[in-house]
């Protein structure tokens, strides 16, 4: 526990560039979409019970406002971690392009802007 | 400390005898790619092509039934035990980062790893018996 506390006063006051914050972000995404598999598998089995119960689950976790906020949240983490795994593949498979790591994080963070826009409109724009 | 994304400094690699956490760092990246694919076609079609508001019982109903239904199963399955692998490995990762206490490490492995093997049960039996699946072995058992 206090390697946790050690760990986050570190992460604050160390001033990491492009790098830490990737890897800060991979990991809180990471956590995020765990969280998420949880709830998703779960209800996914309820639809495996019947219509109804499904509909209800999926009427009050899926589509209310708060779950419309968290599914940005969710599409950014996803897309955002799907970006960054691909970065660490690539320095692990050549590490020659480690001295190229900061370029392609800033490389990534543009497609998950692109990305992002359209998600964010197709998302929000049906519920409101 | 194994962490996701910790590798040998170049000019030091050991090709030695593969031993299990470089078995599961090459799951993590070879998952990794699999699913940058799946995942993210997956999440673009929920969410942006179909809409969550559009979703219903019935889509993943049609989604699992007929001929094709064979091949969304089998998608969907690798989804499950892809994305559980994955997470749950992570997770893994964060509490070895983390807690160094052996015991508490040992215990918050095994709840992890207990529950994730729960919910790809539960997944599993989903897909296996598909939508409605459950609810009518269950009325067919009781009558």
């Amino acid at each position: 526990m206090s390697a946790l506390v050690a760990s986050i006063y570190r992460g604050i006051t160390y001033r990491g560039a492009e790098g830490q914050w990737a890897w800060i972000l991979h990991r809180a995404s990471g956590l995020g979409i765990v969280l998420f598999l949880y709830m998703h598998i779960v209800s996914i089995f309820i639809a495996a019970i019947g219509p109804e119960p499904y509909e209800w689950v999926h009427k009050y976790l899926y589509t209310s406002p708060p779950a419309k906020l968290l599914e940005i949240f969710l599409g950014f983490g996803v897309i955002y971690h799907a970006l960054n795994g691909m970065r660490i593949i690539i320095i692990d498979f050549f590490p020659a392009l480690g001295k190229y790591q900061r370029t392609i994080v800033r490389i990534e963070l543009v497609i998950l802007v692109i990305i992002l826009i359209p998600y964010a409109i197709a998302t929000l724009g049906s519920g409101f | 400390m194994a962490t996701s994304s910790s590798r040998p400094v170049e000019g030091e690699l050991r090709y030695g005898a593969p031993n299990h956490e470089r078995r599961i760092w090459l799951f993590m990246r070879l998952s990794g790619l699999v699913m940058f694919i799946t995942v993210v076609f997956h999440l673009l079609y929920m969410h942006v092509f179909i809409g969550v508001d559009n979703l219903t019982f019935g889509n993943i109903d049609a989604r699992w039934s007929g001929p094709a239904g064979v091949f969304w199963r089998l998608f969907d399955a690798s989804l499950l035990f892809l994305g559980m692998g994955h997470g749950m490995n992570g997770v893994r990762f964060t509490i070895n980062d983390y807690v160094h206490n052996k015991i508490l490490n040992f215990l918050l492995t095994a709840a992890v790893y207990g529950l994730g093997l729960f919910l790809i049960l539960l997944g599993s039996l989903a897909i296996v018996l598909g939508a409605g699946g459950l609810g009518n072995l269950f009325q067919r058992l009781t009558g």
